[in-house]
Order: C-alpha cells, then sequence, then structure tokens
C-alpha cells in the first residue's frame, strides 16, 4: 500500500484533518504525517506507481538519485517548519505550510509532465495562504500578483506539455531539447518559478509580504523545485550558464540598497539561485552535484536567516534595517543562529555554504569558464556584503535603535538551533554530505588553496565593509521602496495601459457623436425628401399596405390551393 | 593593539588581525586557484576587497533612480 502511495501526497491529504485537532497534538500529528511522508524515501529507486486516466498515463511516483537528495531536505525543511511555527495557535497556516510541503514534495516524485502540472499548481494555490496570512492590504495584493505568474508559469508548462504528448506520443519528465517549442515553453514555466532575470519580481513582491512562518516555508521549496526541474530536463543547456551568471549578479546591487532586511534576503536568494542554474547549464557530474549540494544547503541557511528576521518581525513588528539595530542583547540566541547562517552563505569554511559552493567553483575552473568564474566570484563577495555582514548587523548590531525586546518563542529558537547545527554538520563533515548526492566523485573542498583563497577573499571583503562603516562612507538606511521588474506590471503597464484605455474611449466617444450627427442628418434628408407630402406620405403609405395585404391573402389562397386542390 | 581597539573597536581589530594572517599563510604555503590569474600573489585578498568597494559604489549610484518613496505603489 505505502509503495504506491507518492511521498508528500499523504501530507496533502493529511492536512485536512489539521482543523480539526487541538494545538499540541496538531502539532504531533503534523510530525507523524512528515514522517510516514519520508518512509516512501526507503523504497529505492525506480518507478513505484503509476495511474491511467482517459488514456493517459500519470507516473506519480517515481525516484531516483536526483530526486533523493530534494526529497531528504524538503522533508527536513518541513519539519523545521512545524517546529518553527508551533507558537501559531490557529489552523490556517498550518494547513497551507503541510499541503504546500506536501505538493513540493510529491512534484519531485513525479514521473510525467502532467503529474508534474498537478502538484506544480498545488504548491502555488497552496502557498498564496501563507501570503495572504498577513493580513494586510499590501499582502492582499501581492498574493494577488503572486498566483496569477505561479499560474502562469503553470499554463507554460501545460502548454509545452501537450505539445510534447502530441509531437512524441509521451509526455515523461525526461530531458529536453530547448530548440524545440515545447522545451521552450517547459523552459519558460521553470524559468518563472526559478525567478530569472526579468521574471523574478513576484518573489521580491511576495516573500516579503508573507507571515514570518510563511517566509520560512516560502523561501524552501518553490523557487528549489524550479531547481529541481531544471536539473532533471535542462542538464547542460549552455544558456543557462548566462542566466544563472545573471542572476548572481545584479540581485547584489539591489540588496545592498534595499531597506526591509527580509526583502534583502529575497534578492540574496535570486542571487543565491544564480549559482544553481550556472551548475545546471554546466551539466557535467561535479556541476550537477554542485547544484544539488547548493540547493540542499541553501535551504538550510536562508531558512535559518528567515527565520532569525521572522523572530525579529514577530518581536518587534518589523524587519527594517532603518528601524532596528542593538537587538544582541535582547535575543542573543536568535543573533548566533542568524550569524551562523550569515557565515554559512558566505562559505566561510568549515560551514554548509563552503562546501556546496566550492563544487560549483571547481566545475566552472574545469570547464574553463574563466569569466562566468569571476563573475561568480564577484557575486561571492557580494553575498557576503548583503547576507553576510547586513543582515545581522543592522538586526543585532548598527546603532542602538531604542527598541527593548525579549528573546524569541522557544520552538522558534529549537527549529533555528537545528538549522545551525546542519550547517555546521554539513560544512564539517561534507564527505556524508556529498554521498547522498546524484553521483558519485572523488572531491575534497579542503584543501590549502581552497581554504586561505576562500578566507582571504572573505576576511577582505569583510574589511572594506568595515572601512566604509567606520569611515562613515556607508550611507544610512532609509525608509523606501527599491524598484524592481515587478515595476514593469505595476507600474508601466499600467501607466501606458491606462491613458491609452482613457484614448481609446474618448475617440470611440468622438465617433459614437459623429454617427449620431450622420443618423440625424440622413434622417432629416429623407424626411424633407420622400414623406412631407411626397411619395411617403400618410395617403401613399395606406394604399401602399392595402396592396401588400391583398397580395398576402392571394398568396395564402395559392398555397392552400395547391396543396389541399 | 591597544591603540588600534581604542580606535576601531576588537571586532574591527580582530578582523584587520585575521587579514593579516591570512596573507602570511599564503607566503608560508602554496596557494594555487581554478584558473591562472588567482595564482597571483594575494589576489582574492585584492578581488574581495575591490569587489565590495565596486559593489558599494555600484549600490550607491544606483540609489538615484531605483530608490523611491516607501508607499511609491500605494499611490
Amino acid at each position: 500500500m505505502i509503495s504506491s502511495f507518492p511521498p508528500g501526497l499523504i501530507m496533502m491529504i493529511g492536512a485536512l484533518l489539521i482543523p480539526f485537532l487541538p494545538h499540541i497534538i496538531r502539532q504531533i500529528y503534523m510530525m507523524v504525517l512528515i514522517l510516514v511522508s519520508a518512509y516512501a524515501l526507503t523504497l529505492g529507486f525506480g518507478t513505484h506507481s503509476k495511474i491511467d486516466v482517459m488514456d493517459i498515463e500519470f507516473i506519480i511516483f517515481q525516484s531516483d538519485s536526483l530526486t533523493l537528495p530534494f526529497a531528504i531536505i524538503f522533508h527536513i525543511a518541513a519539519i523545521l517548519n512545524v517546529i518553527y511555527g508551533a507558537h501559531e495557535k490557529h489552523w490556517n497556516q498550518h494547513v497551507a505550510i503541510m499541503s504546500y510541503s506536501g505538493a513540493a514534495i510529491a512534484a519531485v516524485h513525479a514521473g510525467d509532465l502532467f503529474t508534474l502540472f498537478i502538484w506544480w499548481e498545488a504548491t502555488a494555490f497552496t502557498s498564496v495562504f501563507l501570503i495572504l496570512a498577513s493580513k494586510t492590504e499590501r499582502s492582499y495584493k501581492s498574493a494577488f500578483r503572486y498566483i496569477l505568474i505561479q499560474v502562469g508559469s503553470g499554463m507554460f508548462l501545460l502548454a509545452g506539455a501537450i505539445l510534447l504528448m502530441s509531437e512524441t506520443g509521451s509526455a515523461e519528465f525526461r530531458n529536453f531539447d530547448i530548440n524545440s517549442l515545447y522545451g521552450q515553453l517547459i523552459f519558460i514555466a521553470f524559468g518563472i518559478k526559478a525567478a530569472f532575470p526579468l521574471l523574478n519580481g513576484w518573489l521580491q513582491d511576495s516573500y516579503p509580504e508573507a507571515s514570518e512562518i510563511g517566509t520560512v516555508a516560502l523561501s524552501t521549496f518553490t523557487t528549489k523545485l524550479a531547481i529541481f526541474c531544471f536539473a532533471k530536463s535542462f542538464a547542460g543547456t549552455e544558456i543557462l550558464i548566462i542566466i544563472g551568471a545573471i542572476m548572481t549578479f545584479y540581485p547584489i546591487f539591489f540588496a545592498v540598497i534595499e531597506n526591509d532586511l527580509r526583502r534583502v534576503l529575497t534578492y540574496s536568494l535570486n542571487n543565491q539561485l544564480g549559482f544553481m542554474i550556472v551548475a545546471i547549464g554546466i551539466g557535467t557530474e561535479l556541476a550537477i552535484n554542485g547544484a544539488v549540494a547548493h540547493a540542499f544547503a541553501h535551504i538550510l541557511y536562508k531558512g535559518l536567516l528567515f527565520m532569525g528576521m521572522g523572530a525579529v518581525l514577530y518581536r518587534v513588528g518589523t524587519c527594517k534595517a532603518s528601524e532596528l539595530g542593538g537587538l544582541f542583547k535582547f535575543m542573543p540566541i536568535t543573533a548566533i543562529c542568524t550569524i551562523i547562517g550569515a557565515i554559512s552563505i558566505s562559505a566561510f569554511p568549515l560551514f554548509s555554504g563552503f562546501v556546496a559552493k566550492s563544487l560549483i567553483m571547481s566545475a566552472l575552473g574545469k570547464e574553463g569558464l574563466v569569466f562566468v568564474y569571476f563573475m561568480l566570484l564577484f557575486a561571492s563577495a557580494g553575498v557576503l556584503h548583503h547576507s553576510g555582514i547586513k543582515i545581522p548587523f543592522f538586526a543585532f548590531f548598527a546603532h542602538e535603535s531604542g527598541i527593548k525586546t525579549k528573546e524569541a518563542p522557544l520552538n522558534m529558537i529549537i527549529a533555528m538551533i537545528i538549522a545551525s547545527t546542519l550547517c555546521i554538520l554539513i560544512g564539517v563533515f561534507p564527505s556524508y554530505f556529498y554521498e547522498i548526492l546524484p553521483y558519485q566523485i572523488q572531491y575534497q573542498p579542503y584543501d590549502f588553496s581552497h581554504v586561505v583563497g576562500q578566507l582571504q577573499l572573505l576576511t577582505f571583503a569583510a574589511f572594506a565593509f568595515i572601512c566604509l562603516w567606520h569611515f562613515k562612507i556607508y550611507p544610512p538606511e532609509l525608509n523606501s521602496t527599491v524598484l524592481n521588474s515587478d515595476w514593469i506590471y505595476r507600474k508601466m503597464i499600467p501607466g501606458v495601459l491606462l491613458p491609452l484605455l482613457n484614448l481609446i474611449n474618448n475617440i470611440n466617444k468622438k465617433i459614437e457623436q459623429l454617427i449620431g450627427f450622420m443618423f440625424m442628418y440622413v434622417r432629416k434628408f429623407f424626411a424633407n425628401t420622400m414623406i412631407k407630402n411626397k411619395v411617403f406620405d400618410r395617403e401613399v403609405g395606406q394604399d401602399t399596405l392595402i396592396v401588400v395585404q391583398l397580395f398576402i391573402i392571394y398568396l395564402i389562397f395559392i398555397f392552400v390551393w395547391k396543396i389541399y386542390l | 593593539m591597544k591603540y588600534l581597539i581604542e580606535k576601531f573597536g576588537k571586532i574591527n581589530t580582530s578582523v584587520l588581525f585575521l587579514c593579516i594572517i591570512f596573507l602570511v599563510l599564503e607566503l608560508i604555503g602554496h596557494r594555487h586557484g581554478e584558473t591562472s590569474i588567482e595564482d597571483i600573489l594575494f589576489f582574492p585578498a585584492f578581488f574581495g576587497y575591490v569587489s565590495c568597494i565596486v559593489i558599494f559604489k555600484i549600490g550607491v549610484s544606483l540609489r538615484s533612480f531605483l530608490m523611491k518613496d516607501e508607499d511609491y505603489y500605494d499611490k
């Protein structure tokens, strides 16, 4: 029975019972659901379950060496989310998180594009409630934009799947050719969810508007599902190297000037996705391992950073750098965990980011992609700047904000400590971590050159920040909105479209007036020439009517005659 | 040492000393990079420092046209 049940589905179905359970039992119940779902991961690789609907084969449970690491980290993240959100008494977010996690886990086990499409859309419809949970005007509007874009990406996926089915007779989820039309449609679908340049606006727009629990869950699943899909379907597609390099590069500058620290983390998320996309574009075994390792490690340290900022938001009510500062003495454990997340994302040796990112950098070096290599090296310094320093510094140190608060709730602290421990364990024992990656490779991240080179890069980048801050060159953080690609559909299109619609409306009114005037003129003309004592005056009209009536009577008579006589 | 701590603070001075230690380490052992350019002496240190300054400079210059009022989208 369990062997035919795809992992994640049990979480989605089980989520329906959550509203009816008391708080403590609900938390235990959710943990059990996740563990039952995780049991299916022990069944080994292969196709475990498929169903036929209307002559279409839905492969609902398939696993391989690429699926496993994503399934493992998604389950770990789901457990961390349950612990982190345990203080929330209301059931709505718990249902959303459980079904959202379940949909993402089920999606990575999909063996065909139609099954993937169902879970793809399910992640969108379940996760939108996490944005709505903030219950602010901004979050409602943001959720609306989010769902439109997510469903839009699903439509591209469905179109690609149908085209693939019609051309090849199968919609198997496999490696696709970017030069085919179906390949391009599927590529766009994945690209929207992976927050490609100019398609990334939804990410920075929606995630920071979600609740403190919701953002942690959101940062885990949607974008990493897209990374999994790219790794499965477009490994070795060269254009991904260019797209990924741009993704690592440009969000850095936005993150530097952004004031909302959760939004800074979304730019950082975008930048980290770029590393993974570059690795998938390279497509070698080392690079794919790098992409998967990076996704795995990233879920933990980015989740940890979002947890830290979520705890600050929960206690203080804001995440704006301009309003925060000096919280270390009130929230020391949160601060230390956030610093561990910051050190991990910056890729300091002995932390998870280092052992994951080294694989990608080595893959780039081996392929001789020097320019991209230096773009990513530059981006690494940027990561240190905006995530490694800016996040913990402006929240917990910088200036004295005058805010007095208390440490995060116990459940949040437990979740952060577990995530921090995992970040360190992965960094200290990389060989165990590498064993779950898709390809078995011999790689040693801790050699003299790697370690010293990375430490020099990071400490000197940190020293540059210190110089800028100490000599008061670094400008103060300001309450502001930083324009991003969502400006296109939030301001530019309405800005162009509304005047255009007004113009069309005005033209329409003028034409209406003109037609009305012409009609009046024609009516007047005919009245003057034909009716007044002329051709169609009353008497002539009456005579005509009599003639017509007689003619009709005559026709009826003929008709009856022909039928009956 | 005491002067440095008074002038720059404990953390900043510690970072400065770490920087010096990692430079010295390169002189003791043989470091080589993924690319030949990286083999230049103290290249990662130089690259890290310059990158951070460049990122800061570009970021600040972008403020003038990317940064709008907080209620920009609500208007």
